[in-house]
């Protein structure tokens, strides 16, 4: 079977279906079918300051957005496709964030104005900028910024199963969760919590994780400031982590 | 840039194609300059910041696949680049054995999560010792 093939069908659910049908009840079974995928990548990024919970939240919403863009005609294999869509929403999860970790205050300031910076250059340019391009527009020299998004993302080189300063690894010190663990269960609660959130809200939640766009474009769309929207952001995800923290 | 070592006997490219060789202790906190110094490597060779931050997780990947759970000992990257495209080699130094449990289910995971960010990648041999490497493309570059 060619890699195309392979990859429009997982446990007997059909990529190529989906893409044709659009049935809201196959989407549901292959984003319950790769919330595994969620969840092991979400454990990668343990012990940088967020949640696993919170991660989780924002690898599941991730997969939905890879499971309604996938397209069973490109060729490739839909978990590279997830792995990179979730492996991006997780990045700019931590960029917005900030961090929990200590740095420098220049460095923090350097790091949020760097924020604002790639979102707007990216704008200007049609492309994400350079080192240089940020350097410029900061003023902050190349290692500075480097420095700034080294420290600010909080990136650890970490596999939770790699050894720690402690004695074990990090994934001993976690409780032991099956990367299938309740998919089924998670998906349906987030389903729920979703259709409960404001017509607005839901809007917002779609604007920014399935269309793509930036919090700034969101705002542009819907007439209000881009602060305005972080909260709304905020606050959705928040009402939508409540039944998994309840649980 | 064509990936010297993508056969499993070559020299690698330690000898010949890195123009930048770092050798860290076995530490989790080196690890920070493994990814600084591709990160400058990469800023050189015209990268975007997206792609920068992919590098820097494909390269915690690499590393986790050379140690495989070693805690001692230490850890050989070397980086070649030119406009558009950087390679990235790993080794491991030392005398521990890789622990059985080293990746344990993480290894399908990581070749996943490299397959998502980089253009190549994969294993080699240097002087008889394994390693791994990595080759990334800018998107504009045509890659």
């Amino acid at each position: 079977m060619p890699p195309s093939d392979r990859s429009t069908i997982t446990a007997g659910l059909s990529f190529a279906d989906f893409a044709a049908t659009r049935d809201p009840h196959l989407r549901d079974l292959l984003v319950e079918a790769h919330l595994g995928l969620a969840h092991q990548l979400a454990r990668r990024f343990a012990n940088r300051g967020e949640t696993h919970e919170d991660l989780v939240q924002v690898a599941s919403v991730a997969l939905i957005h890879a499971v309604d863009r996938f397209d069973p005609e490109r060729g490739f294999e839909f978990s590279t496709f997830a792995t990179r869509t979730i492996l991006g929403e997780l990045k700019r999860h931590f960029r917005d964030k900030g961090w929990a970790v200590r740095a420098p205050r220049r460095i923090q300031e350097l790091y949020l104005e760097l924020g604002a910076a790639t979102d707007a250059l990216t704008q200007e340019l049609g492309h994400p900028p350079t080192v240089p391009e940020l350097a410029a527009r900061t003023g902050a020299s190349e290692e500075a910024v480097l420095e700034a998004v080294e420290a600010g993302q909080a990136y650890r080189a970490t596999s939770i199963d790699a050894p720690d300063r402690r004695e074990g690894t990090i994934a001993s010190r976690l409780g032991q969760i099956d990367a299938g663990f309740d998919g089924a269960e998670d998906h349906q609660v987030l389903m729920d919590a979703l259709a409960l959130l404001p017509e607005r809200e839901q809007r917002i939640l779609h604007l920014r994780y399935v269309d793509g766009l930036t919090q700034s474009q969101i705002a542009e769309q819907i007439g209000v400031s881009q602060m305005h929207v972080s909260r709304l952001l905020t606050a959705s995800i928040a009402r939508l982590r409540e039944p998994f923290t309840e649980a | 840039m064509s990936p010297e070592p993508t056969g499993s006997t070559g020299s690698g490219p330690f000898a010949s194609a890195a123009q930048v060789e770092l050798t860290l202790s076995v530490a989790d906190d080196l690890l920070v300059l493994a990814r600084l110094t591709v990160s400058a490597v990469a800023t050189r060779a015209g990268f975007d910041i997206e792609e920068i931050e992919d590098l820097r997780l494909a390269v915690d990947e690499l590393c986790l696949q050379v140690l495989l759970g070693r805690r001692t000992g230490r850890l050989v990257l070397a980086m070649a680049a030119e406009p558009g495209c950087i390679d990235v080699w790993s080794r491991y130094e030392g005398t521990e054995e890789a622990r059985p449990d080293g990746l344990d289910d993480e290894g399908d995971l990581s070749e996943r999560i490299l397959d998502a960010l980089v253009d190549e990648h994969g294993p080699f041999v240097h002087d008889g010792r394994p390693g791994a490497f990595l080759t990334k493309r800018r998107a504009l570059a045509g890659g």
